[in-house]
């Protein structure tokens, strides 16, 4: 059994070398490294907006240092109308009152929560803190988890449809139907491949973005959500790459369930779109799951992973029942 | 070496694709299995090949039956030859070839390059990637796999297709020489001219069922109208006739000066195919 193992391991990565499949993960693991490094982190490290407060009295005792204070109130509006994203506080008559530009309901009470606590650092408007991730620890932790979504959910699925269409194309599943091999093998070869390959992934992106130091307490919880998630989107690949005709109909197969995993997700976990259905969409879980290992929080509930151990053996059965009515078709 | 009774199969309800075949080949025999497109050629195959699965009737193969059969042990002990010479295109002759044999004991396999050199496959493109072949150059490596395990039970879809006439004559040759080696030949084909040359025996099948089984040279002759066309020279002038065979038993029967030929009616292989599947070759 391992020697034909081996054979099938060594010709999927061939076919993978010559899909440039490789190639591709190292140029997507370049390019996520690139914009983590040169771009999200210094987006995210941008100044956030401007105090400047009026208080001739020196009513306000424990102000932050972050604060500016201005001798006047013509002063404190002429900032104003050059800073429109500043907040000013006026304190000429013991009470601070808040001045600034109206924006959006939640950016105004997001500003002001954060003029407050700056005057009160100690008060009830400043923020506990979780954990023990720097605010650029947490940046990077947050968008390497997002990138290894994606590229699993969405770039990794595709490769795997790809190297199985190839074969598709060249009848060549057809012959393995009349080799002493068991067929699962046909089908274990390639999980593994993949699996390998999105877990060196995993681990050359957390350490590239994450930091060598943190990312080793991190990486078994990591990699094993890695493995639940590259496993379930493998064999959605292989159903979908055995059940449609062509890579043309594979496209909007792709698109489609490319939205339906990411869309989601994203949209619940990093904007203020607040979708309740969302904890019963299946990859949510999985997402969170990912995330919670980047930020080393224990473990998901038993019946999470029982749900993924199910979804892997029920799409593993459907791959089978697939493969033998690829094998089975006319030449 | 395979038997088959009452064999049915149907592709979901109303597609009944096979109607209760039988037929047996035996150990060393060569055996035509002939039918237009869609009359349950590639199902038999499929069937007997372990391919397809739920099908009706008893099928047993080396003796066991074909449920049972059907382990790593029975697929060591077969070679198929698809229709279509299946193989990875990035790879070469020589790649394709080791890969394929990998899955076989080292013991019963066959040396590579010998089991090409046999298929005058050649040299250049040993290890050139089968997507520069042309058609006949796939079929001889397609061939060589099916080759390559020394199988005791061979399948044959169409071995000639895409071959010139050189290399049609060089693959019944080899097919020929599996025979004599004691491999038994299951052979389908619309290529009569392969039937004739090669089969022992030959079953036309239409529609999933049997409508003839015999030697190839018991059908024509069962088909026969026993007459044979004579040309001749008689007093200067070239002349044709046509008498029933039996009237030759006392010589030639008219007057005559010289005999320039005599052909047989018999029918073609051909001439069978259409009479038995209702459909002509294309």
């Amino acid at each position: 059994m391992w020697k034909s193992f081996y054979s099938l391991f060594k010709k999927d990565c061939r076919m993978m070398i010559s899909g440039k499949i490789f190639l591709m993960s190292f140029g997507f693991l370049i390019l996520y490294t690139l914009y983590v490094n040169l771009g999200y982190i210094k987006f995210m490290d941008a100044g956030i907006y401007n105090v400047y407060l009026y208080d001739p009295a020196g009513t306000q005792t424990t102000v932050s240092p972050l604060v500016q204070q201005v001798p006047s109130k013509e002063v404190l509006d002429s900032v104003l109308l050059d800073d429109t994203n500043g907040v000013g506080i006026d304190a000429s008559d013991g009470e601070p009152q808040l001045i600034f530009y109206e924006g959006t309901e939640k950016a105004d009470r997001h500003r002001a929560d954060y003029a407050f606590s700056l005057l009160q650092p100690s008060g009830n408007y400043s923020a506990g803190v979780v954990g023990s991730n720097t605010p650029e620890q947490k940046a990077r932790k947050d968008i390497t988890c997002e990138l290894l979504f994606f590229e699993i959910a969405a770039v990794g699925f595709l490769g795997i449809a790809a190297v199985l269409f190839k074969e598709k194309g060249m009848g060549v599943i057809r012959v393995h139907a009349i080799l002493p091999l068991s067929k699962n093998l046909f089908i274990l070869s390639k999980l593994v491949i993949f699996l390998l390959s999105d877990l060196i992934f995993a681990i050359l992106l957390t350490v590239l973005n994450v930091g060598l130091s943190d990312t080793a307490s991190i990486l078994p919880a990591v990699l094993l959500q890695t493995a639940l998630l590259s496993l379930i989107m493998a064999l959605t690949g292989l159903i979908c790459a055995l059940l449609l005709k062509d890579f043309r109909q594979f496209t909007l197969a792709y698109l489609l369930i490319a939205v339906f995993v990411s869309t989601p997700v994203f949209l619940s976990a990093n904007t203020a779109v607040k979708l309740d259905w969302v904890r019963f969409h299946p990859f949510y879980h999985i997402y969170m799951g990912l995330k919670n290992a980047y930020f080393g929080t224990p473990a998901a509930s038993p019946f999470y992973y029982l749900g993924a151990v199910g979804a892997i053996a029920a799409l593993f059965a459907a791959v089978q029942f697939v493969f033998r009515r690829e094998i089975g078709k006319e030449g | 070496m395979i038997e088959v009774k009452d064999l049915t199969f149907s592709y979901g309800k109303d597609k009944q694709a096979l109607h209760g075949l039988n037929f047996t080949v035996e150990d060393g025999e060569i055996f035509g299995f002939l039918g237009p497109n869609g009359s349950g050629k590639s199902t038999t195959q499929k069937i007997l090949t372990g391919i397809l699965k739920g099908h009706g009737g008893s099928v047993s193969l080396f003796g066991q039956d074909i449920s049972a059969a059907h382990t790593q042990e029975f697929f060591q002990k077969i070679g198929v030859l698809f229709e279509l010479p299946y193989l990875y295109a990035n790879l070469s002759a020589i790649d394709n070839l080791k890969y394929f044999s990998s899955f076989y004991p080292k013991g019963q396999l066959r040396d590579i390059e010998e089991v090409l050199d046999e298929l005058e496959f050649k040299p250049d493109f040993l290890k050139k990637p089968v997507s520069s072949y042309s058609k006949g150059m796939r079929q001889r490596a397609s061939m060589a796999r099916a080759l390559i395990s020394n199988p005791r039970l061979l399948f044959l879809d169409e071995p000639t297709s895409g071959l010139d006439p050189s290399g049609a004559v060089l693959f019944r040759r080899i097919i020929e020489a599996e025979r004599k080696k004691g491999t038994t030949v299951f052979l389908t084909t619309h290529n009569m001219l392969d039937a004739d040359l090669l089969c022992d025996r030959v079953a036309f099948i239409s529609n999933g069922n049997i409508m003839a089984l015999d030697t190839p040279k018991n059908l024509k002759e069962q088909n026969s109208n026993h007459r044979v066309v004579i040309h001749y020279l008689y007093q200067g002038k070239r002349e044709e006739r046509t008498v029933e065979a039996p009237e030759l038993e006392a010589g030639i029967p008219f007057a005559h000066d010289k005999i320039i030929s005599i052909h047989s009616q018999e029918p073609t292989l051909e001439d069978m195919f259409i009479k038995y599947t209702g459909r002509g070759l294309s």
